[in-house]
């Protein structure tokens, strides 16, 4: 039987499940791992069905204020990552101490997360966007130690500020066109899509003004860690891909973004020596790759997503943070392979799907962003043979928590190679020998010169004021881009 | 006018943000901020007739613009109670954090917390 629509209900019973099943957990405190991960497994079936349905699914609110929620295969692979990365970091947990109140505010994550990946309006938008604030706040400051909570706030703090402009701009939209959808951005004001990008650029950690970021994701706890780079940033990422889908005068302002981060990322990945911060800087850099090629965004948000759960689940095993330290003492060769092939991916190498998906976007690209993107594709291939060529060696026994790694490992890396077979079209032989060059080309560099130097970055852009004070420089480079574009349209 | 006064308080707010040292007066230049965009959504639904938009004579049918948009309200009333909920979790990190940190500076927070 063809299946060429969803009934709504089965959307509004999916969106609503997670926040039920969430609550009920802390009814049921002793089913609390099964709750959870049927609740993950569901999401991991509704995802599939959306890649067989195709048709985009709409569902509005009555009368025009344009609230509604889409599902179409863009959320698709945006859900199904959510889906696969919260499934490996319950199973992660399953033999941890946790309490029933982690799995509950993972399953709150987890179900806000989905939510704003349907939404197609500005409101519901941040109505998701600040419930994802507090689940991630929670789930941040679950050891209750001093620091965890000065970092949560600090987050807090400036996502909470990054959303209030972002009000004020849907306010602007809203007046110009009394509707909350994403189209209307194209007959609002410029200083309305300032505003809005400016939070969603924010709440994204993208270029400077995401410079929150790395802190935040490597002071996590590790699970928590692997969602929040893999999963909870690309909420507001796939919002701007929509916009720019949406409405096209904004398209080029999307683009730059992510050429910039793409590029600030990689400068900055490329020194560091704290493997959870490089983790994170990488996070921003591969953000821009998302952004960068906005038609095409899906897949590489998909075998991002993996990868990156899949590395920081990784990392949270090594014997030290500091690459000076592990390069000093070897490690057991079944963890220096998990990291090595999910290096493998992020680089671009074939048979994983991120080379597909780096193949598509460069693909995609319009031709000023090229030269830019493959010398991000270089930098990242630099950074990521730190974890490639990390002693190893059989004899070293595996720490005991190597063990919990098995399965949610082979689900990531597993999905990698399955989700590989989704565009067999990549492998043409200038595709393949493009891959591998950039990834050796990289590996030189590193082994050559990056390796011997040893530079270290100011942490000084990372304080809160500096956080903070950075939007307003956003805002104004976000303004004179929107008056830049805006003066085109007039011409064109 | 009444929109200058508005974005006023909404810089207000935002230099607050950057310029007071201590973590409450932060958490309350926020507040600033909120009450200045909760104030500018209410001034954009206000409109010439001021009319609550409740018919109460079912005859007369109430011509477009006559009165204040409700939807613009009903929204920020959204906005209200999420931007109070995450005050007041903001209110209770803060809390704890005094223990240890009994001044609040984020200066001395920041020096003590980095790696």
């Amino acid at each position: 039987m063809e299946l060429t629509e969803l009934p709504l209900i089965v959307t509004v019973a999916w969106i609503a499940l997670p926040f039920f099943v969430g609550f009920s957990i802390y009814l049921l405190p002793q089913f609390d791992r099964i709750l959870a991960l049927s609740v993950a497994l569901i999401s991991v079936i509704y995802a599939s069905l959306l890649f067989i349905v195709r048709s985009p699914q709409t569902l509005e609110l009555i009368d025009n204020f344009g609230v509604m929620l889409i599902a179409d295969p863009l959320s698709g692979f945006f859900i199904l990552t959510n889906a696969l990365v919260t499934l490996a970091v319950l199973i992660y947990c399953w033999r941890s101490e946790k309490t029933a109140f982690f799995f509950t505010q993972i399953i709150l994550l987890h179900g806000s997360v989905n939510a704003a990946f349907l939404c197609a309006d500005f409101i519901s938008l941040y109505v998701a966007l600040e419930v994802i604030s507090i689940a991630s706040f929670l789930l941040m400051t679950y050891s209750r130690s001093s620091r965890s909570i000065w970092v949560g706030l600090r987050y807090l703090f400036v996502s909470n500020t990054a959303m209030l402009f972002y009000l004020v701009g849907v306010a602007l939209v809203y007046q110009a066109t009394h509707s909350f959808r994403f189209q209307g951005l194209s007959a609002a004001p410029p200083e309305a899509i300032t505003l809005i990008f400016l939070g969603l650029l924010v709440k994204g950690g993208i270029f400077v003004s995401g410079l929150w970021l790395p802190q935040t994701h490597a002071e996590a706890e590790t699970p928590v860690s692997a969602m929040l780079s893999g999963v909870v940033v690309k909420t507001s990422v796939l919002a701007l891909v929509r916009c720019a889908l949406l409405v096209p005068e904004v398209e080029p302002i999307v683009r730059l973004a992510g050429v910039g981060t793409a590029l600030l990322g990689v400068v900055f990945i490329m020194f560091e020596t704290d493997s959870k911060r490089l983790l994170a800087f990488s996070t921003m850099s591969q953000l821009g790759f998302i952004l960068a090629a906005p038609p095409v965004a899906g897949f590489y948000a998909l075998t991002h997503g993996l990868v990156k759960a899949a590395l920081f689940l990784v990392a949270g095993s090594l014997p030290s943070r500091n690459f000076k330290e592990l390069n000093q003492q070897p490690i057991a060769r079944s963890l220096w392979l998990m990291g090595a092939i999910a290096a493998f991916s992020i680089s671009g190498l074939p048979l994983l799907a991120g080379f597909g998906a780096k193949t598509l976007t460069m693909k995609a690209l319009l031709p000023w962003q090229v030269i830019a993107m493959n010398i991000a594709a270089t930098g990242t291939a630099i950074a990521f043979a730190k974890f490639i060529f990390l002693p190893h060696s059989n004899a070293i026994k595996a720490p005991e928590k190597v063990k919990l790694l098995w399965l949610p490992i082979t689900i990531l890396i597993g999905g990698l190679f399955v989700t590989n077979l989704f565009y067999p079209d990549a492998y043409s032989l200038g595709n393949i020998a493009k891959a591998i060059g950039t990834t050796l080309l990289g590996w030189l560099l590193y082994l050559g010169i990056i390796k011997k130097l040893s530079f270290k970055f100011s942490r000084i852009p990372e304080q809160l004021e500096h956080l903070i004070g950075v939007m307003s420089l956003s805002a104004i480079g976000l303004f004179l881009l929107a008056m830049y574009v805006n003066s085109f349209e007039g011409v064109g | 006018m009444l929109e200058a006064c508005v974005f006023f308080t909404v810089l207000c707010g935002f230099f607050g943000l950057i310029f007071k040292q201590n973590l409450v007066m932060k958490i309350i230049a926020m507040d600033v901020m909120s009450t200045g965009t909760i104030a500018y959504y209410v001034a954009i639904a206000a409109r010439g007739g001021l009319m609550v938009p409740i018919a109460d004579n079912p005859d007369a049918t109430l011509a477009a613009g006559t009165y204040a948009d409700p939807v613009p309200q009903a929204v920020i009333l959204t906005a209200i109670v999420i931007g109070f909920s995450i005050q007041a979790l903001m209110l209770v990190g803060v809390m704890k954090l005094a223990r240890d940190n009994p001044t609040l500076e984020t200066d001395a927070i920041e020096r003590s917390y980095r790696p």
